[in-house]
């Protein structure tokens, strides 16, 4: 048994109703922190200290490492979305002075699902050597029936995709989960999730409505690309990857090499951008390794622009048929859906669980089918599954709003249990100017203005298997470590805020090594899960090493270990804060070079609501609304969305900057994704045909409306930080939102994704409005 | 085919002249990232879509993966890695920073350029001649509400 | 890209001597010898290696070819190798030939504008998606049927489209060939030719593989805008997906020109992104000469310019968008 004590938490939502909590906390763990105001760093709008190597370009990004003797890597991929690889001769490729290595992907016989799989890959002295090794390799694909469209792959007859000893069954993320789902032709499923009986709850509802809503193939398009140097040698392996979990990716690397984990060395710096595409080593990742190996020498390899967009993963495209009953005064009486998603060759199609939570339904079912398609593998993307789910809920709740005859605020309020997204969506109603809203289609004129809002809906994941060092120098410099990585959340900076805090220093006085598995091992940077997972072991560990300190200086100052603080660079007799030594002069008292102490943790403070191996899921409500005010020129069908209200709750908020910029990137993703993005598939070749960024069209600085974020700060008592994420539900709600917005303006419901001109005035002309 | 040989090219990095050899295929954006190690400078799509790889060639920000390294013979390239005075950055490169207008950073190098090059030509813009300065810019993590506060900021301080 | 020679002439006529083909409207499939202007198309050719040439010829060394001046009588000519972004600068561009500046700022990215030439932005190749991608062989590069038709069309014409759907790229062409330019081309004999630029862009039906009326060793050098009448009054209108940097789903350009009276007695209204080359929209000029334009009379003659349109499956909502554009910019420019 851990020794505990009690303590009590502040609890609440800072400025709203706060309260407090106790809780058995174990005797390692520091005291509660007070909020925000009363600390010196937590929460403020500290600039992350990295910028500056960012905004020289001094940053060092897995496509800019460049290692003596380094060759390059390419790999040759199959242009046929279906194949039969009929030959591989690689005699001449290999035969030319500048190639270094081939290693087959692929063998004759095999069957090649989508156009963009790999086949083989090449080490040459340069890329255009590898290039031209690629196009001297003598292949030969037998064209194979194929499909890539979800709603043709459903039809019967349709070509197979898989067969049953090639179909992927369940899905290590879980959207959706369960493994051993039946599979028929190419539609795998269905998962269901069932509570209650929606068959009753539906037949008993005043009121049903009912809807089909469809959400497009959606890319990550990182800007940088996936990138890889492997530099394999007698005494190691030394990876540097564009990746959101380098203890992951190291782990990977020892299974699939057979290598001890401690010769597997893990490093990133600088990285581009995942969104959930850069979790995994990859088969290319592995491919480099190999080449490495094969050579005796550093291998680089980075996609270009088609090849991420082709085979860099993908959020599912999805169509929802979704039944919503109610009664009279709003209370659900049932909640149906029936999906179907396309992960291309693989599985994870679903819509999540956002139906099944957001709101209070007794009756409720999700049967999520699985599409295979011929097109690349899709794979988790900020707020998978949420994310198209939400676009349908949220809009399917507001059309019931208005077949209720209440206002979409007013439902909400009686469906949806959270006390907290209850404040958010008063704070911002009056923000965006709720009480103004008019009904919908109401304006005159070819340009008409509309608000709507949505919620969002994640969970705050933890990852147990998390450890974070802090060492204080006998000079008195400072250094907080672990192998997590920045993916552009600026997580450093947050680390250096909680040890500054702990330590009375600034931010700046810390030095961050981050993003390198030679540090104990910080957690993966997907699920929204990273300062939840790092903060709390990191603030232990400064307080353990100030401990340490502590003891030195409670002798030289007289004064007990416990009765001394740190404040402002210096320790201090808490009582008598005239005694004091500064911080450095402290250091100077060690007896060593350095003092450190390396923390982990084992639970939430009130427990976790549900533990996986090395992760737990903290709380299942992790909210946040946003409001969308849009202009729809009905003439020419396109959508400005003209202004956003933001409103978040992330635990408590570490640093207001920072913060604001997640939610903006967010928003401006579900943008992008409500307007702009699609993946274009060429049904008669199977290809891709805006494998690019000219036609895969994101969102840019003219698209973006004023942007305007609320972070509620609120407390729970649940950690040593008591902080979450807030990436992932940034982006839930803001297409449905817009989609809720251009219903308020013109009248008319848009139920498929993206909502481009042609779809506008498509829906428009329908409804004879235009 | 007849493989034409390296081609001898001068130009001036940085303030620096820097002679190069290369074949005639190579991009500006290649031969300051691989020929003089310059990497600050990026390269996101290599085809002219999102402006990542902006550097200035005479002052004028444009797209280096777009031209060949050939053409800027004779010519003055300035790259991220020129823009600061030795320690004392740019008024744009510090107010990036204070304004949180980088997330992942790898659109950042461009973005930095383009926005000052805005402000020598015009050294007070509205916030959109800011967004039409920036209008080729792709940044995936969504800092753009950042980078016009960050521009317009910069402006001030430089005036 | 493949390997390739480079040189870079100091005159026009060695310029058009070195290449058998010449402009960079005409590279696609040749082996030989292509000219680079700003290079902004040619290099996204070359590295599809859709074009693979033995010897690229710049023209940034031959000087003066990016002059812009106003003759004695009021013409101007602006060389082929004037940026976008300075000519869209230029004072007198702006102050007379306002929907040019307008249709120049929309075009790429401020990036592209300052490398971007106009003759190069003239002679681009089809941003058709299967035009560029090299795994589709269709009938522009010589292969057996248009993908797009039965396809993909959401971005391709509505008019002019039955054998092959491209819209024509360039958006200042749009507003040139409704300011009635002409361009200058010259050849390796150092013979001068002019037509309008309406007549250099060439239909598929004429043919299906060249996009333009340049011929072997011909360069095109300038463009000439004619001085304006009296009472000329104009607009450019675009509309992409995105507000930026995009290609438009539709650009319009207007050009009247009114009696003191306010009748209006000439009209051009020209379509991009409509058609195979910037499209003329007679039927909308006739409705509009002779008449006091007001919103009627726009609208009249926005149903006009679109009489004849064939959508494709995709893209017929380019017919309601390009009616709303084109009554706008009629009314922008009346107005
Ligand atoms: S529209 Fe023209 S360029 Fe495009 S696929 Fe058809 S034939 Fe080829
Ligand atoms: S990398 Fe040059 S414009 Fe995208
Ligand atoms: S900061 Fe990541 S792409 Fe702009």
């Amino acid at each position: 048994m851990t020794e505990t004590r009690t303590e009590t938490f502040p609890s609440g939502i800072v400025g709203v109703g706060l309260g407090s909590v106790t809780r058995e906390i174990p005797v390692s763990e520091p005291p509660p922190w007070p909020p925000n105001a009363d600390l010196t760093w937590i929460g403020r709008p500290v600039p992350r200290l990295n910028g500056r190597s960012k905004v020289t370009g001094a940053t060092r990004y897995t496509v800019d490492v460049r290692l003596p003797g380094m060759l390059y890597a390419r790999l040759l991929r199959s242009p046929l979305p279906c194949a039969e690889l009929r030959r591989l001769d690689t005699t001449e490729a290999a035969a030319r002075p500048e190639v270094r290595a081939i290693l087959p992907l692929a063998k004759p016989g095999d069957r090649l699902r989508y156009a963009g799989q790999p086949v083989a890959a090449v080490a040459a002295l340069s890329l255009s050597d590898a290039a031209e090794a690629l196009a001297a390799m003598d292949v030969e694909f037998r064209p194979l029936p194929f499909v890539v469209d979800m709603d043709e792959a459903r039809a019967p007859g349709a070509p197979a995709v898989h067969d049953a000893a090639s179909a992927p069954a369940g899905h290590p993320s879980g959207f959706p989960a369960a493994p051993g789902l039946p599979l028929e032709g190419n539609v795998r499923g269905p998962a269901v999730v069932r509570r209650g009986d929606p068959a009753a709850g539906l037949a008993g509802a005043d009121v049903v409505v009912e809807g089909e809503y469809r959400t497009q193939v959606h890319t990550h398009a990182c800007l940088e690309p996936h990138a890889i140097v492997a530099d394999w040698r007698a005494d190691g392996l030394t990876v540097y990857i564009s990746t959101q979990f380098t203890a992951g990716v190291r782990q990977e690397l020892a299974t699939a090499f057979g290598l001890p984990l401690s010769r597997v060395r893990v490093v990133v710096d600088g990285m581009g951008g995942g969104f959930g595409a850069k979790s995994q080593l990859g088969l290319y990742g592995r491919a480099a390794v190999q080449l490495s190996r094969a050579v005796g020498a550093p291998v680089y390899l980075a996609f270009d622009r088609t090849e991420e967009q082709v085979d860099a993963g993908n959020r599912p495209g999805t169509v929802q048929r979704l039944r919503l009953g109610a009664m009279r005064d709003g209370t659900l009486s049932a909640l149906a859906i029936e999906s179907f998603g396309t992960a291309g060759v693989t599985v994870g199609a679903g819509i999540g669980f956002f139906a099944e939570r957001l709101y209070s339904c007794a009756n409720f079912e999700t049967r999520q089918h699985d599409v295979f398609v011929n097109a690349g593998p899709g794979c988790a993307m900020r707020g998978p599954g949420n994310t198209p789910g939400a676009f349908a809920v949220e809009q399917a709740v507001d059309a019931l709003a208005e077949r209720l005859g209440i206002d979409p605020l007013v439902l909400r309020d009686r469906i949806d249990p959270s006390p907290v997204r209850r404040e958010e969506r008063r704070i911002g109603a009056e923000r965006i100017g709720w009480s103004g809203r008019h009904r919908p289609g109401a304006e005159t004129g070819p340009v008409k203005r509309g608000i709507g809002m949505a919620q969002s809906l994640w969970m705050s994941n933890v990852q147990t298997n998390v450890a974070c060092e802090v060492r204080i120098l006998r000079d008195g410099s400072v250094e907080a470590l672990s192998s997590v990585q920045d993916i552009g959340t600026g997580v450093g900076t947050v680390m250096a805020q909680v040890v500054a805090e702990v330590l009375g220093l600034r931010p700046q006085d810390i030095t961050i090594r981050i993003g390198d598995t030679e540090f104990p091992p910080g957690g993966p940077s997907y699920g929204s899960r990273t300062t939840a997972s790092i903060t709390p072991p990191l603030r232990t560990a400064a307080t353990r090493v100030l401990a340490q300190l502590a003891r030195e200086a409670g002798r030289m100052l007289n004064a007990a270990p416990d009765e001394i603080e740190a404040s402002a660079g210096r320790l201090q007799v808490r009582t008598d804060p005239t005694r004091f030594l500064a911080f450095r002069d402290a250091a100077a008292l060690l007896r060593t070079d350095r003092v450190s102490a390396v923390e982990s943790r084992l639970d939430d403070y009130g427990g976790f609501r549900r533990r996986m191996p090395d992760a737990a899921m903290a709380l299942e409500d992790l909210g946040g609304v946003q409001f969308a005010a849009v202009a729809v020129d009905t003439e020419t069908g396109v959508i400005r969305v003209e202004r956003v209200v933001a409103v978040h709750d992330c635990g408590r908020p570490m640093n207001q900057l920072l913060l604001e910029s997640q939610v903006q990137g967010g928003v401006l993703m579900g943008i992008s994704y409500a307007l702009l993005e699609r993946r274009i598939m060429d049904r008669r070749t199977g290809l891709m045909v805006n494998a690019d960024l000219e036609h895969y069209k994101l969102a840019g600085i003219h698209d973006t409306p004023e942007i305007e974020t609320v972070i509620l700060e609120n407390l729970q008592g649940n950690s040593a930080t008591d902080a979450y994420g807030i990436a992932e539900p940034a982006n839930i709600a803001t297409a449905p939102a817009i989609a809720n917005a251009v219903y308020n303006a013109i009248g008319v419901r848009l139920t498929s994704l993206p909502m481009t001109p042609d779809t506008v005035l498509a829906a428009l002309a329908r409804t004879g409005r235009s | 085919m007849a493989t034409p040989t390296k081609t001898a090219i001068t130009v001036t990095v940085n303030g620096r002249p820097r002679h190069l050899e290369l074949e005639a295929r190579t991009t500006l954006a290649e031969v300051l990232r691989d020929g003089l190690g310059l990497t600050g400078t990026k390269i996101a799509c290599d085809r002219g879509a999102c402006a990542a790889c902006t550097v200035w060639l005479n002052g004028r920000p444009v797209c280096s993966c777009m031209m060949l390294a050939i053409d800027a013979d004779g010519q003055a390239v300035t790259t991220i890695e020129g823009l600061a005075q030795g320690e004392a950055l740019h008024p744009v490169q510090e107010a990036f920073i204070e304004h949180d207008a980088l997330q992942c950073g790898f659109c950042t190098p461009g973005m930095v350029m383009s926005s000052a090059a805005l402000l020598e030509r015009d050294p007070h813009p509205d916030a959109g001649a800011v967004r039409d300065a920036l209008a080729g810019h792709y940044c995936r993590c969504g800092t753009y509400p950042h980078v016009v506060a960050a521009v317009l900021a910069a402006a001030e301080r430089k005036s | 890209m493949n390997r390739f020679a480079y040189a870079r002439p100091g005159t026009l006529a060695e310029a058009a001597a070195e290449t058998g083909l010449v402009s960079e409207a005409m590279v696609a499939l040749s082996e030989g010898a292509v000219l680079m202007a700003g290079g902004i198309d040619l290099l996204d050719l070359l590295k599809s290696e859709l074009v693979t040439p033995s010897l690229v010829v710049s023209l940034r060394g031959v000087p003066g070819l990016d002059a812009i001046a106003q003759d004695a009588a009021g013409n101007l000519a602006i060389g082929a190798m004037a940026t976008l972004a300075s000519v869209a600068e230029h004072a007198l561009v702006r102050a007379s030939y306002p929907a040019l500046a307008q249709a120049l700022a929309g075009a790429a990215s401020p990036e592209l504008r300052n490398v971007a030439t106009l003759g190069g932005n003239l002679l681009q190749r089809p941003h058709c998606w299967y035009f560029r991608s090299p795994a589709h062989h269709c009938l522009r590069k010589g292969g057996g049927h248009c993908f797009a038709i039965r396809g993909e069309s959401q971005y391709h014409a509505i008019f002019d489209n039955q054998a092959c759907a491209i819209v024509h790229p360039s958006t200042p062409a749009t507003a040139l060939v409704a300011l009635g330019a002409d361009v200058e081309l010259h050849d390796a004999e150092g013979a001068a030719r002019r037509l309008p630029l309406e007549d250099f862009f060439v239909r598929p039906g004429d043919d299906l593989q060249c996009e333009n009326a340049l011929r072997p060793r011909e360069v095109l050098t300038a463009v000439h805008l004619p001085r304006l009448a009296e009472g000329t009054r104009m607009a450019h209108l675009r509309q992409g997906e995105k507000t930026g940097f995009d290609w438009p789903l539709a650009d319009v350009a207007v050009v009247l020109v009114h009696d003191p009276d306010g009748t209006c007695h000439e009209a051009s209204v020209v379509l991009g992104a409509a058609a195979p080359v910037p499209r003329r929209a007679r039927a909308a000029e006739q409705v509009l000469k002779g008449r006091r334009i007001d919103a009627m009379v726009a609208a009249d003659a926005a149903r006009a310019a679109l009489q004849g349109a064939t959508p494709l499956s995709r893209n017929d909502y380019k017919l309601a968008l390009f009616e709303a554009l084109v009554r706008r910019a009629i009314l922008a420019a009346a107005g």
